[in-house]
């Protein structure tokens, strides 16, 4: 894996990439790489195996700098529009987990012609009556000040997995991991937090321009957005797979779960077109 | 002869009708504790007492009454701050009126809070000192606030009023927040040219420039005193030489929390129930490690990354905190809530102000669910047998350390 930073009309935009071929772009989560783990995991690197995977790291997280002005998801939208300019992508296929679902869905409603397929993993960004997003916030707050338990139950299986122990430990942290978890928090807070809260109520009714081909990818028990969000997103999309579950999974699949997760993002991407 | 250090009443108006088993029955004192918990035949009359307790400190010579705003939560029952100035206004007649502060974050147009701190100007005849407050944690959740741009928005809140007050309206104000086209609030405040600013801060540099920069006083958000409100004192005169001012004691306060009695014993005594209802509950949330503390943290992200990481550097997250406190000693050494007769309170403050000369004290003297009586009692005893002497020395203290301010007088702070 490189990574490298990419100047975008002077805001500095950290790029990790590996492999050769299509390329792939990747928008990350909370529990990803850029927003806790500084490289390329074994989900991601299963994928470069097949493919050229270009993963951007969000507005202020690990080495890309905060937007100065606007963060409303129409300014994400545009930066990474900005992004993609700069890295000469004309068109690609786009995968997103959780925030960066939202952010991908966002792009394929607004620019269909440059999104060969689009793949939601756990993505937010619908408005579900009654089926809210997890407050992620509130679980940051630890308990006894230490305490991470309840966090790492939302983005994972529960909160004893390997993973969520792994990269959500009690206590002091690693200095860098947990200065990109906050990263991640802040850039949350600026684009995810109003209206509340990692929606746009528009993006239903949008869904119906995005005619690519699509695929979404839920944990069985995603505990930070609930499944009816994915299945929204299934009956919205007018070319899709459907909804994939992959069982005894949580919200992070890609950190928790790789080899099922990069395995139906591979078979799908390299389905006969 | 300088002038002496100020001394005012804050009350935080805590909710005091909580069962003992508060604290084992529930895990926080703060945004999520269930309102089904208000007992609203018990509550008849709160409000009352406690504006009348605010009422004696101005009759008992109290430089002045401190209200803050809270929302959703035991510790503090004023979501409208000026509604309750509003009555001071009409039941004193000398203190000054410290609201510290309204939370501009939380309203949509802050040219609201220009209008009710210059009306509340008008109804004190000029006896408002304007506190302007972003908020922290709680207000994340229980006014959906986003920490992180929230910053941004509060200064650009305190520009507008300000301007609102000093540049004639009517005024198109192009705020990235806040655009108004016709800014012209009628009334205008009575002071001149507008009631003093005061900010609170304790970890950020950038609060402490603005705060310098524009002449404001500087309040130290931090209950507990020891080095590290020296140091405070110490970091803001470096930023204030940075912009060509200098310390002064009454550019900067800070709160205390105390109970005088006749003797320390009987101080004890009668304080115990108040300050560990206080400590244990009201706390809950806030400064106390058990259950989950809101105030500060990567859930609430609105300070920059680069400071987040200072601070984990530095910092020690089982380090206890004022609501951890376990007894007596504890409690002393935090230097927070001073307790004892009027020789121990009068040496206690003193040894503060020695090593952290601020111009302000801001002293909560009802803790908790203390009652009535016992909190008049430990007022009066203050204004009465320690503020003489507090005034007297402190006088002598700043006129020492501070000589220029013997033939300037009392700079005033804008």
């Amino acid at each position: 894996m490189t990574l490298r930073v990419l100047d975008v009309r002077g805001r500095k935009v950290a790029i990790a990439e590996a492999g050769q071929g299509r390329p792939v772009v990747y928008l990350h989560g909370f529990a990803d790489v850029h927003a806790v783990a500084a490289d390329f995991q074994p989900f991601h690197q299963a994928l470069a195996e097949k493919f050229h995977l270009i993963a951007p790291a969000h507005p202020g997280l690990n080495g890309s700098d905060e937007l100065s002005d606007g963060w409303s998801i129409n300014d994400i939208a545009f930066h990474y529009l900005e992004v993609f300019d700069a890295l000469g992508l004309e068109q690609f296929d786009l995968i997103g987990h959780c925030v960066g679902g939202w952010i991908a869905a966002e792009l394929a409603v607004r620019h269909p012609e440059r999104i060969r397929s689009l793949t939601l993993i756990g993505a937010c960004g619908l408005f579900v009556a009654g089926q809210p997003t997890a407050d992620i916030f509130m679980h940051a707050q630890p308990e006894r000040g230490v305490d991470y338990a309840t966090l790492r139950n939302l983005l994972f299986s529960g909160s004893n997995s390997a993973a969520a122990l792994r990269w959500y430990p009690n206590g002091r942290g690693d200095l860098d991991e947990e200065t990109r978890r906050y990263q991640m928090l802040r850039f949350g807070s600026f684009m995810g937090f109003r209206p509340p809260y990692f929606y746009d109520r528009a993006l239903v009714d949008r869904l119906h321009r995005a005619r690519m081909p699509s695929l979404v990818l839920w944990g069985e028990s995603d505990h930070m957005v609930p499944s009816t969000h994915g299945a929204a997103y299934a009956n919205g999309l007018p070319v899709c797979s459907g909804l994939k579950i992959i069982p005894g999974a949580g919200h992070a699949i890609p950190l928790e779960f790789p080899a099922p997760t990069a395995n139906e993002c591979i078979s799908f991407l390299a389905r006969p077109s | 002869m300088a002038s002496p250090v100020q001394l005012y009443c804050w009350h935080f108006m805590s909710y005091p009708y909580l069962a003992p088993d508060f604290d084992e029955t529930n895990d926080t004192g703060w945004v999520t504790v269930p309102n089904s918990l208000w007992d609203r035949d018990k509550a008849r009359g709160l409000y009352q007492q406690y504006i009348d307790q605010l009422a004696y400190a101005d009759e008992i010579g109290f430089d002045g009454m401190v209200l803050n705003e809270h929302h959703q939560t035991i510790y503090g029952l004023g979501p409208s701050p000026n509604l309750v100035a509003a009555a001071l206004t009409q039941k004193t007649r000398n203190g000054k009126i410290i609201i510290l502060g309204n939370l501009l974050p939380l309203h949509m147009n802050p040219l609201r809070v220009a209008e009710e701190y210059a009306m509340l100007d008008n109804m004190s005849d000029g006896r408002i000192i304007a506190g302007f407050a972003p908020g922290s944690g709680p207000e994340t959740f229980n006014y959906n606030i986003a920490s992180a741009p929230s910053r941004e928005q509060f200064w650009e809140a305190v520009d507008l009023i300000r301007r609102a007050w000093t540049q004639p309206g009517p005024f198109n104000y192009e705020g990235k927040n806040y655009p108004l086209r016709y800014v012209n609030p009628w009334p205008q405040p009575t002071q001149r040219p507008h009631p003093p600013i005061w900010i609170p801060g304790a970890r950020s540099k950038d609060t402490l420039v603005q705060i310098a920069k524009h002449g404001y006083c500087y309040f130290l958000s931090s209950r507990s005193h020891g080095k590290e409100t020296a140091k405070s004192v110490n970091q803001f005169a470096k930023v204030l030489e940075q912009y060509g001012s200098s310390y002064r004691p009454n550019r900067m306060g800070i709160l205390m929390s105390c109970y005088v009695g006749e003797t320390d014993k009987q101080a004890q005594e009668e304080a115990k129930d108040g300050i560990w209802y206080f400590l244990k509950n009201c706390l809950k949330g806030h400064q106390r490690r058990e259950g989950r503390q809101l105030t500060f943290g990567p859930g609430v992200p609105y300070i920059p990354s680069d400071e987040f990481r200072d601070y984990l550097k530095f910092s020690d997250p089982t380090v206890p905190l004022l609501g951890d406190t376990q007894d007596w000693d504890d409690l002393q050494r935090s230097q927070s809530i001073i307790v004892g007769s009027p020789d121990t309170v009068y040496q206690r403050f003193m040894e503060i102000l020695e090593h952290a000369p601020v111009g302000h004290l801001l002293i909560q003297f009802h803790l908790g669910n203390m009652k009535d009586e016992l909190t008049r009692k430990s007022m009066r005893l203050f204004a009465t047998e320690v503020a003489p002497r507090l005034r007297e020395a402190s006088a002598k203290q700043f006129g020492r350390d501070f000589p220029e301010i013997e033939t300037t007088g009392l700079e005033t702070v804008k």
